[in-house]
This record gives structure tokens, C-alpha cells and sequence, in this order.
């Protein structure tokens, strides 16, 4: 079975390396409204974008990110609204923050892959000094970069599985089955 | 040898931060990233100093060097990993001992 939702899942890959080209800002503005309308839970909406274009901030951000080695034209990055969050009662790591910014991060990898633009998220960033390079104010925590450009015709090749990996190799149907 | 060459100061703090972070990023990720980490920070030194090093040196920067991928880590062949690093360990000693006259040093 296959449709245009299906087939963009499949094919979307995570690109490391990225050309000089940059992207348009209404393509930008694409990857953020589809960010608007990722799932979140108890609709709270409790997390932040803070999109970047200008290279001097590109190229300082990728300083303090070991995990870039891509060199973006954009990025986005998702922030926990921690005193939002806080002020729903909820502690520090709940794990609904954390489910959030990976549906967000997801719908903008398929939005970015929709529009022909590839795009690869990065984690492996200090925090603090992320925060000092953007001057991300108190209460606001990046969590994660969404790496936006045009992919370069040759990829690294990517973060080998550890075995094969198949939809029924990671599903249990129904209940395990006692020992 | 190229005893002047030296960094300038923005890659010089591009070295530094790429460092530092990772030192942090260490903390909370899997411990075979380091060595990815660190194999990484010695390949943009390379790129940076390839283009004013000796051909010997470029040699080494660009082939040896370059062999593991960019994103290998040990998990996904444990022994191949090692194999591959000590091939890169074993060339970086075979070129110091070429660039420095190890091999020429009369005992």
C-alpha cells in the first residue's frame, strides 16, 4: 500500500551533508507552521522555535554542536517553555516535554522533505552554551536542532543498525507471551 | 617541517569550542561517541591545516586519516572498529617517525 504520506515517510532520510545554497525564507515559514500542527500533549503547546538564517549565528551555533556536521543554511531550533511548563504543574522531566519536541521535530523533517530541501536533526549540543549564543532567556531550554539546506549529492554514510530492522522485528502484537 | 605554521585565532576557537562542548555532551551520551568525538575534532584540525602542510603531511591528512567514516562507531563491528583505529594509529606513528627522521637518527 502506498500514498504521497506514506511514500515521503519512507524516502526522508536524515542529511548530514548540505550545499552552500540557501533556502528561502517562505520555505522557513513552510517547516514552521507544519511545527504548529504536531501533535502536543494536552494541547499545551509548550514549546518554542527559534529559527535561524544569519550565517555568523549558523556558523557560532555549529562551534558549540559536536553532533552538526552538516553546515546549515537554516536552523530550527525546539525549545521546552520550562516555566510554561512549570506552570501546568509539571516537573522538569516529565516526559511529555520530551515526546514533544520529537513530534515536532518529526513534522518538520517530513514538511522539510516535502518541500525538496533536506534537513537532520542534532542533539549533541551544550546546552548553556547554545543558550549564550542566542541568548535564549531564562526559562527556555534547547533541546534539539532541526538542520535545514539543500543535501549535498554524496551523504556520509549514516550511523550503521545494529542488525536488520524490520516493522516486525520492533512490534509485539497483543501481549508477550509468559516465560 | 613548518615551524611557524600556526591556526588562526577563529579556527583556533572553532578547535576550542568544537572540544569543550564535546567535553560536555560527553557526559550524557553513549561512550562510544567519544572516540567518535574525538576522531572528528582531529579531522577538522586536518582540514584546516591541509592546505599549509607538507605533502607528506597532506598525504597522511587526506588518506590514513580519512578512512574511518565519518559517523562509525564500535557497536555495529566491534572488532572492525578497533582494526580500523589501529590502522589509523599504526599510519599516524609511521608518519611521525618519517616526518621527525626517526628513521634516519643514527644510533
Amino acid at each position: 500500500m502506498t500514498n504521497p504520506v506514506l511514500e515521503a515517510i519512507r524516502m526522508r532520510r536524515m542529511t548530514r551533508a548540505l550545499t552552500d545554497e540557501p533556502i528561502a525564507r517562505s520555505e522557513l515559514e513552510e517547516v514552521l507552521k507544519a511545527a504548529r500542527w504536531a501533535p502536543s500533549a494536552g494541547n499545551r503547546r509548550l514549546h518554542r522555535f527559534i529559527a535561524i538564517q544569519d550565517p555568523l549565528t549558523l556558523k557560532l551555533l555549529r562551534m558549540v554542536s559536536p553532533g552538526m556536521f552538516q553546515r546549515p543554511a537554516a536552523v530550527v531550533v525546539i525549545c521546552i517553555d520550562r516555566a510554561k511548563a512549570e506552570s501546568f504543574g509539571m516537573r522538569p522531566n516529565a516526559k511529555g516535554l520530551f515526546v514533544d519536541v520529537g513530534t515536532a521535530a518529526q513534522t518538520m523533517l517530513l514538511a522539510a522533505h516535502s518541500l525538496g530541501l533536506g534537513a537532520g536533526v542534532v542533539t549533541s549540543f551544550s546546552q548553556a552554551a547554545a543558550s549564550a549564543v542566542l541568548n535564549v532567556p531564562e526559562g527556555l531550554s534547547p533541546e534539539m536542532f532541526i538542520c535545514l539546506g539543500h543535501a549535498a549529492p554524496t551523504q556520509p554514510r549514516g550511523m550503521p543498525t545494529r542488525g536488520p530492522v524490520t516493522w516486525q522485528s520492533l512490534t509485539q502484537w497483543e501481549r508477550f507471551k509468559g516465560s | 617541517m613548518a615551524g611557524q605554521m600556526v591556526l588562526s585565532e577563529d579556527e583556533a576557537l572553532e578547535l576550542v569550542a568544537f572540544l569543550v562542548t564535546a567535553a560536555r555532551t560527553q557526559v550524557d551520551e553513549a561512550a562510544e561517541y567519544g572516540s567518535l568525538r574525538l576522531l572528528t575534532a582531529a579531522g577538522r584540525l586536518a582540514e584546516l591545516i591541509a592546505e599549509r602542510v607538507s605533502p607528506e603531511t597532506r598525504t597522511f591528512l587526506t588518506g590514513p586519516l580519512k578512512q574511518i567514516p565519518d559517523l562509525a562507531v564500535r557497536t555495529a563491528d566491534p572488532a572492525g572498529y578497533v582494526t580500523a583505529l589501529d590502522a589509523v594509529c599504526r599510519a599516524v606513528a609511521e608518519h611521525l617517525v618519517t616526518y621527525f627522521g626517526l628513521d634516519r637518527k643514527r644510533s
